[in-house]
C-alpha cells in the first residue's frame, strides 16, 4: 500500500492532481478482480509499476505478480498521463485498461557445448509438437532437445547435457555435408537436412535407461538441387515441406510407401567426379525417394518453408526474391504471393491474429497479413535486430508473443501488441532481448560483435515446458526459461 | 411676554412656509442678507460676546422683521441657559413642525414613570407621580380655550368622553368629529397628508404636508433629515494611501501659472539693446593672426568636379561603408576589445590585421587626442592614386546554392548497404579478391595464404578451400558467370586455375566438369608447335592438368602463363576470360591474354604495347557488345575484338588507373556506355562514353588510393562501390537513363567502415551480390565482410 501512495503521491506532485477513471479487466479468471468492481480513480502519473501494485492490492495477493497493462490493445509504456496526451484522450472519460502478466525475464538455464556450429534445434517434450501428435507422454525429465550441426551430425540431449544419441557419420549413412535443419517428426523419427540437398529421416530409438540412443538412417529423399535451409514437418499427414537454395520448396511424404522414387540424376551415384564420394555412401544402403511435388516459382534461395498452422493443406515460403508465397499443397499450386521489399529469411505462422512473422535480411520482422482480403503487405514492423533475422518461434504460451534468432547474437521476444507509431507505420519493439551466454561468460556481454561474429543465432524454438532452445555460431545450445512469459 | 412669544411661536409657525419658499427662491439673495445681516449685527456681536454664532444666524434665517423680537429673546437666553436649551428645541419644533412636538412627547412618554394598577374594572391603571406645582412651566398661563391637561398624550383621554380640562377646571369635551357621512367621504377622500391622527394640541385632524412626512421618514429610519443629503456618496481619495510611481497626472505646471520676472526682462532688454546697437557681437573679430593666415591658398580638388561619363580612365572611388560603433570615440562595451584580442591585433601583422585601429574608448569628445597614423594614412592615400590603377569589378550575383543539382537524399534511395553483416574469417595474410557466385549464394575469397575459399554468403560458414600455392599468393578469383556451371577462376602465382568447388549438386557439377573437359580433346586436336615456334618465347601456353591432390579438391585446368597475372575478367557468356599481367616485366606482348574455355586455347590479342601511360592494368569485356576494354596506367582503350579495331581512346586524367567498371545495362538501353574508373591517386572517374574521353565526373572522397570499383551487377539496384587503401568503401547511387539528354546522377551514399589498415593497405576488393543490394569486401586485415 506505502507504494502505491508513495508513487501516488510522486505522481501528484508531477501530474498536479489530475486523476482519471480505469476500468480494470483482465481475461484471466484467476487473476481477475472480482465482479462488480466499479471504475477505479486513480491518479494520471501513475505507471506500469503503480498500477501492477494497485492490481495487487485489490486482488490481495500475498506474493505480487508483474503486471502489463494494455489500452486499446497496445501496452502502456508511459504514465497514463502522457497516454492520454499521446492519444488525446480526454481524462474525463473511463479508461479500460486491460491487464495481463508481466513477462519475467527469461533466465539462462544451460548450454550444451559442441564441436561445430549448432545450426538448427528442436525439442522433444510434452507440449512439443511432435509429442502432441502422436499423443505420447513425455515424463518430465524425459525431455530431448535435438541439435543439428555443421558438422552433418544430429545430436539428441537429455535435460542434463548429455548426448543421448548422435547420429551416423557420412560413411555410414549420415549427411555428407552441414545440417541445416532437424526437426521431431514423432518421438521416434527425426527429419533432418541441410547442405548436402538431401531429407534424411531418421529412426530414433532409445534404451530403457534412457541414457543412451540411436539414431539409424530410414529414408533419404532426394530431389533437391542445393542445399536446403529449412524444414517443416507436419505428422498427422506425414508431410514434410523443405526450403531449398535451389528456389524450389519441396513437398515430401515421410512414409517410404507414399513417397515416389527418386529422380536418378540427383542420386549421390550419379556424380560424375572421384570415386571419393560414391565411398561415403557404400556402406549404408538406405531407402532412396523423391518429391511428393516441387513447388517452383521461387526466383531465388528460399529460405522458409511452413504449414499453415490451422491447414496442413496450406503452405507458405519465403525467399530472398522478397516474396512470401502461398500453395495449395493439394495441388502444389501457388495461390498467391506478397512481395516485401527485403529478402525474407525465416518465416513463422501466428494463427491466432491470422499474420505470418518473416525476418528480413534488413534486420527487421514483417507481419504479412497473408489473406487474400488484407490490402497492406506489411501489418507490423518489428525493429530491433542489428543483423538478419534467420529464425522465428512463436510463443507457446500467448497468441501474440514471438521470439526472433538473429545473427547479431541475440535471440528477441516480442509481443505484437508492444508497438508505437512510426513514420513508416506502426513498429514494435523487442520485449526482452536474450544474448549468448557464452558472451556473458568472457564477460563480453555488452560489447558488440560486428556482423555477430561468433555468435550468430542460426535457429530457435519455444517450448512450453523446456523453454527457449536457441543454437548458433557459438557452437552451443542455450536454454532459456521465463516462468509465464507472455500471458495470453 | 409669555403669551406674545407665544404668539411670536406660532407666527414664526404660520411664516415658515413663506420663509422657506424665500429661501428657495434665491440663494444669492440669501447670502446677501447673510453678509447685510452679519455687518449689521457686528454691534450686538461686540456687546454679547457670550452668544454663539449659531444663535444668531438661526435668528437671521428666520426673518429681517423679527430681529427686535430676537434680540429680546437673546437677551433672555444669557439669563436662563434651561431655557435655551429648551428654545433650540422650540425651534426645531419651529422647523419641523408640530408633530415633532408629538414625537418629542412620545418619547416623554417611555422616560415617565408610572405604575399600573388594576382599577375597579379590572382595566389598566396607570398612576402617576405627583407634578411638581412649583415647577416654573411656561404652561403655567394658558390660553383661555386652550387644553391645560399638561404634558400629557391626548391619548390618556381616549376612554373618556373629554381631552382635558380648563383652566377652571372644567371638562373640556371631544370637538365634535362630524357625522358618519362625513367620516366616510374622509375616508374617500383622503387629502394628501391626512394622517388620521388628531392635533395633540388642538385635537383636529392633523394633516401633513410631503415635506414633512419625508422628514418624518428621515427621522423614523435614524437618517439625517436634511434635503439631498446623501450617506452613501462615494468616496474620493483626493489623497491615496499608497505613494504613485506615476501619479495620475505629471502635467508640468501650466504656462499662465508662470509670473514674468520684470528684473529679468530688464536684463534681457539691455541684452538686445546692446546686440542691437553692436555693442555685443555675434563672432569674434578676425585678429591679426587669422588675417595673415588667410593669404595661404586652399585649393579644392573637386570644387568644380561634375559628374563625369562612365568611362574606364574615370573610375570613381569606392564608397566606403559607414562608420560603425566600433570606429565610435565612446564605442558601446562589446566593441571594445579585450586584452587577449588587444594582445592579438598588435601582435598580428599590420597586414594580416582585420581592423586597421583598435576601438578606443574615451569617454568624451574633448579627450580624444590628436590621429596619430594622420600623415601616415595620407601618404598612403597618395600613394594608392598616383600608383594603384582603379579597376571596375564585375559582380555576378548568383546564389551557389542554385548551382548545385539537386540531388535526391540518400533516404530515399534505399536499399544500400548499411552495416556489416558477416565477417568472413579465415584468411592468413591479406585478402586480395573476393567474388559472389552467380546464384549469389556462395563467396569465393582469395588471399595471401595461397588458399582459395568458399563461404557460405549469409553465415559466413567455410565450405570449401584449396591450397593453390605453397608460396605465392592468389591474385584474383572470378566465377564464371551462367548459373549452368559453376566454375572458380582464380589466378596464382604465373598460372591460372579453373575449379569446380564440390558444393553443387551432382547435375551442375557434371555440367561444370563438361564445360572445363570439352577443351582437352580440342587442345589435343590442334597440331603440335614445330621447335622452332616452340622456342619463341610468346608462344601461347598449353592447359594442363593439375596434380591429382588437386585434382581431388576440385582443381580441374592449370594455364600456365608464365607472368604473374593480377586482373581477370570474364565474358558474359562465360566461354572467354581475359588476363592482365601488369608486371613491368612481362613482355608487352604477352601481357594481356584472352582465354577461350571451350578450346583450352589462350591467345595474345596484343603485340605491342599500348601506347601513353606504362603497362596494362586491367581489361574487361563490353557485357553485350564484342568490345574489349584494356586499361593502362593512364588511359583506357576499347577495341572492337570483331573487326580489330580501336574503337575509343577515354582519359580519365588519373595518374594510375587501378581498376574499373562497365555499367552493365551499357548499350543495351539507348543510353551509352558508362564506365567507372578507379584509381591509385585517390579518384573516382564516372565516364559516359558518348559524352566525352574526359570523365563525366570526379569523385575525390577517399584519404587514400582506390583499389577498385565496382558497379552492381545486373542493373536491379542502381548503386556502385568503391574500395580504398583508407579501410572503407563508399557506396554511390549512380543511376543512368535511357535518356540520351539527361546525365547520370551520382550520389554518395554511404561510407562502410569496419576493415583495419594492414600494412597501409585497407579494402583491397569488393563485389556486389548479383541479385541483393548486399556488398562484399576483402581487406588487407585478412577478413571479408558482407555489407547489407
Amino acid at each position: 500500500m506505502e507504494d502505491i501512495q508513495n508513487s501516488a503521491s510522486n505522481a501528484d506532485l508531477s501530474a498536479a492532481q489530475r486523476q482519471v477513471r480505469v476500468q480494470l479487466t483482465s481475461k484471466q479468471e484467476d487473476i481477475a478482480l472480482p465482479d462488480g468492481t466499479g471504475p477505479i480513480l486513480v491518479p494520471t502519473g501513475l505507471r506500469r509499476y503503480a498500477l501492477s501494485t494497485l492490481v495487487n492490492n485489490l486482488l490481495s495477493n500475498d506474493k505480487p505478480i508483474p503486471f502489463e497493462f494494455l489500452i486499446n490493445g497496445t501496452f502502456l509504456r508511459t504514465s497514463i498521463d502522457e497516454y492520454l496526451t499521446a492519444n488525446g484522450i480526454s481524462a474525463e472519460t473511463t479508461l479500460e485498461i486491460e491487464y495481463v502478466r508481466a513477462l519475467i525475464p527469461p533466465l539462462h538455464i544451460a548450454s550444451f557445448q559442441h564441436d561445430d556450429w549448432v545450426s538448427s534445434t528442436d525439442v522433444l517434450s510434452a507440449t512439443s509438437p511432435a509429442a502432441t501428435w502422436a499423443s505420447a507422454a513425455i515424463s518430465p525429465g524425459q525431455e530431448r532437445i535435438l541439435s543439428g550441426s555443421y558438422d552433418g551430425l544430429l545430436r539428441v540431449w537429455n535435460m542434463s547435457s548429455q548426448v543421448v544419441a548422435t547420429s551416423p557419420p557420412a560413411a555410414d549413412g549420415g549427411h555428407a555435408a552441414s545440417i541445416k535443419a532437424a526437426k521431431f517428426v514423432t518421438p521416434n523419427q527425426i527429419v533432418s537436412a541441410g547442405l548436402d540437398r538431401t531429407v534424411r529421416l531418421w529412426k530414433y530409438s532409445e534404451s530403457e535407461d534412457g541414457f543412451s540412443g540411436t539414431i539409424a538412417p530410414h529414408l533419404e529423399l532426394y530431389g533437391h538441387k542445393s542445399g536446403i535451409n529449412s524444414l517443416a514437418v507436419h505428422a498427422p499427414s506425414h508431410r514434410l515441406l523443405s526450403a531449398s537454395s535451389d528456389h524450389s520448396v519441396g513437398f515430401w511424404s515421410t512414409k517410404k510407401s507414399d513417397a515416389p522414387a527418386a529422380p536418378e540424376n540427383l542420386l549421390p551415384s550419379a556424380a560424375a567426379r572421384s570415386s571419393k564420394r560414391r565411398k561415403l555412401n557404400s556402406s549404408v544402403s538406405v531407402a532412396q525417394r523423391g518429391p511428393v511435388a516441387l513447388l517452383s516459382s521461387h526466383t531465388a534461395p528460399v529460405s522458409a518453408a511452413i504449414f499453415d498452422a490451422k491447414d496442413s493443406t496450406v503452405g507458405y515460403s519465403t525467399s530472398w526474391d522478397h516474396s512470401l508465397r502461398t500453395w495449395d499443397l493439394v495441388t502444389a499450386t501457388l495461390v498467391d504471393t506478397r512481395t516485401a521489399s527485403h529478402s525474407l529469411l525465416s518465416l513463422e505462422h501466428l494463427p491466432e491474429l491470422s499474420l505470418l512473422a518473416a525476418g528480413t535480411s534488413a534486420r527487421h520482422i514483417t507481419l504479412i497479413d497473408p489473406r487474400a482480403s488484407a490490402t497492406t503487405i506489411s501489418a507490423m514492423t518489428l525493429r530491433g535486430h542489428t543483423n538478419a533475422v534467420v529464425s522465428l518461434a512463436r510463443d507457446p504460451h500467448s497468441t501474440y508473443g514471438l521470439i526472433s534468432g538473429s545473427h547479431d547474437g541475440t535471440c528477441r521476444i516480442w509481443d505484437i501488441r508492444a508497438t508505437k507509431a512510426d513514420k513508416d507505420g506502426v513498429v514494435g519493439e523487442s520485449v526482452y532481448t536474450i544474448s549468448r551466454k557464452g558472451l556473458e561468460e568472457q564477460g563480453k556481454a555488452d560489447s558488440k560483435r560486428v556482423g555477430g561474429e561468433g555468435v550468430k543465432v542460426f535457429s530457435v524454438c519455444w517450448d512450453k515446458t523446456i523453454g527457449i532452445v536457441s543454437a548458433g555460431e557459438d557452437k552451443r545450445i542455450q536454454i532459456n526459461r521465463g516462468e509465464g512469459m507472455l500471458s495470453a | 411676554m409669555n403669551a406674545s412669544k407665544a404668539s411670536k411661536k406660532r407666527k414664526a409657525v404660520t411664516r415658515d412656509v413663506e420663509e422657506e419658499a424665500g429661501v428657495f427662491s434665491g440663494d444669492e439673495l440669501n447670502a446677501d442678507n447673510l453678509d447685510g445681516a452679519l455687518s449689521d449685527n457686528a454691534n450686538d456681536l461686540s456687546s454679547d460676546e457670550d452668544d454663539s454664532d449659531s444663535e444668531i444666524e438661526l435668528v437671521d434665517e428666520f426673518s429681517e422683521d423679527d430681529e427686535d423680537d430676537e434680540e429680546l429673546d437673546s437677551d433672555e437666553i444669557p439669563s436662563d441657559g434651561e431655557d435655551a436649551v429648551k428654545k433650540k428645541s422650540v425651534t426645531t419644533t419651529d422647523k419641523s413642525g408640530e408633530i415633532a412636538e408629538d414625537a418629542e412627547s412620545s418619547s416623554e412618554e417611555e422616560e415617565l414613570d408610572f405604575r399600573i394598577e388594576k382599577d375597579a374594572n379590572g382595566n389598566d391603571r396607570f398612576i402617576y407621580d405627583e407634578i411638581n406645582p412649583d415647577d416654573n412651566s411656561e404652561y403655567s398661563d394658558v390660553e383661555e380655550n386652550s387644553n391645560t391637561i399638561g404634558d400629557i398624550p391626548l391619548s390618556f383621554y381616549d376612554q373618556y368622553p373629554h381631552i382635558g380640562y380648563d383652566i377652571n377646571g372644567k371638562k373640556i369635551l371631544r370637538p365634535a368629529k362630524g357625522e358618519a357621512l362625513d367620516a366616510l367621504l374622509d375616508s374617500i377622500e383622503i387629502p394628501k397628508g391626512w394622517t388620521g391622527l388628531t392635533d395633540p394640541s388642538t385635537g383636529k385632524p392633523l394633516e401633513l404636508s410631503q415635506d414633512e412626512l419625508e422628514l418624518l421618514r428621515k427621522v423614523q429610519m435614524n437618517e439625517i433629515p436634511e434635503e439631498g443629503y446623501n450617506p452613501y456618496e462615494p468616496t474620493v481619495e483626493w489623497f491615496t494611501s499608497q505613494q504613485e510611481i506615476m501619479p495620475l497626472s505629471a502635467a508640468p505646471e501650466p504656462k499662465r501659472r508662470f509670473v514674468p520676472s520684470k528684473h529679468e526682462a530688464k536684463r534681457v532688454m539691455k541684452i538686445v539693446k546692446a546686440i542691437r546697437e553692436g555693442r555685443i557681437l555675434p563672432f569674434k573679430p578676425p585678429t591679426e593672426e587669422d588675417k595673415e593666415e588667410d593669404n595661404v591658398i586652399n585649393y579644392d580638388l573637386w570644387a568644380d568636379e561634375a559628374e563625369r561619363p562612365d568611362h574606364i580612365m574615370h573610375i570613381p572611388a569606392p564608397k566606403l561603408p559607414p562608420p560603425g560603433y566600433e570606429e565610435s570615440y565612446h564605442p558601446p562595451p562589446e566593441y571594445l576589445p579585450d586584452k587577449k584580442e588587444r594582445k592579438a591585433w598588435e601582435e598580428a601583422d599590420p597586414e594580416d590585421r582585420e581592423q586597421e585601429f583598435l576601438p578606443n574608448d574615451f569617454g568624451s569628445l574633448r579627450r580624444v587626442p590628436g590621429y596619430e597614423n594622420f600623415v601616415k594614412e595620407k601618404f598612403e592615400r597618395c600613394l594608392d592614386l598616383y600608383l594603384a590603377p582603379r579597376v571596375r569589378r564585375s559582380k555576378l550575383n548568383i546564389d551557389p546554392e542554385s548551382l548545385l543539382p539537386k540531388l535526391p537524399s540518400p533516404e530515399e534511395l534505399k536499399p544500400f548497404p548499411t552495416a556489416c553483416a558477416t565477417v568472413f574469417r579465415g584468411h592468413k595474410g591479406r585478402v586480395r579478391s573476393l567474388a559472389v557466385d552467380p546464384s549469389g549464394l556462395w563467396l569465393a575469397t582469395a588471399g595471401d595464404d595461397g588458399t582459395v575459399r568458399v563461404w557460405e554468403l549469409l553465415t559466413g560458414r567455410q565450405l570449401w578451400s584449396v591450397k593453390l600455392s605453397e608460396e605465392d599468393p592468389v591474385n584474383v578469383v572470378r566465377w564464371r558467370p551462367g548459373k549452368d556451371a559453376l566454375i572458380l577462376a582464380a589466378a596464382a602465382g604465373d598460372d591460372i586455375y579453373l575449379a569446380v568447388p564440390p558444393i553443387v549438386d551432382p547435375e551442375v557439377e557434371k555440367a561444370s566438369l563438361d564445360i572445363l573437359d570439352a577443351g582437352w580433346g580440342h587442345a589435343a586436336s590442334v597440331p603440335a608447335l614445330t621447335p622452332a615456334e616452340a622456342n619463341k618465347k610468346n608462344n601461347p601456353p598449353k592447359w594442363i592438368r593439375p596434380s591429382s591432390s588437386l585434382q581431388e579438391s576440385g582443381v580441374c585446368a592449370i594455364i600456365p602463363l608464365r607472368y604473374i597475372a593480377k586482373s581477370l575478367s570474364w565474358h558474359r557468356r562465360g566461354d572467354y576470360f581475359v588476363t592482365v599481367c601488369p608486371g613491368s616485366s612481362t613482355p608487352a606482348s604477352v601481357a594481356i591474354a584472352i582465354h577461350t574455355l571451350s578450346k583450352h586455347l589462350t591467345q595474345y590479342p596484343f603485340r605491342r604495347r599500348i601506347k601513353g601511360g606504362g603497362s596494362p592494368q586491367a581489361a574487361h569485356f563490353h557485357p553485350s557488345k564484342p568490345i574489349l576494354f584494356v586499361a593502362n596506367q593512364r588511359s583506357i582503350r576499347a577495341y572492337d575484338l570483331s573487326r580489330q579495331l580501336l574503337v575509343k581512346i577515354l582519359q580519365p586524367g588519373a595518374r594510375w588507373i587501378s581498376s574499373f567498371d562497365i555499367h552493365p545495362t551499357s548499350s543495351t538501353a539507348s543510353g551509352g556506355d558508362n564506365l567507372i574508373v578507379g584509381s591509385y591517386d585517390r579518384r573516382l572517374l564516372w565516364h559516359d562514353l558518348e559524352l566525352s574521353q574526359r570523365p563525366y565526373k570526379t569523385l575525390r572522397y577517399h584519404r587514400k588510393a582506390i583499389r577498385a570499383v565496382k558497379f552492381h551487377p545486373g542493373g536491379r539496384y542502381p548503386l556502385f562501390a568503391d574500395a580504398s587503401d583508407d579501410g572503407s568503401l563508399q557506396i554511390f547511387h549512380g543511376s543512368v537513363t535511357g535518356d540520351m539528354l539527361s546525365n547520370a546522377t551520382i550520389v554518395p551514399l554511404k561510407v562502410l567502415k569496419g576493415h583495419k589498415i594492414t600494412g597501409e593497405l585497407g579494402v583491397l576488393d569488393i563485389d556486389w551480390h548479383p541479385r541483393e543490394p548486399w556488398c562484399v569486401s576483402a581487406g588487407a586485415d585478412g577478413t571479408c565482410r558482407l555489407w547489407m
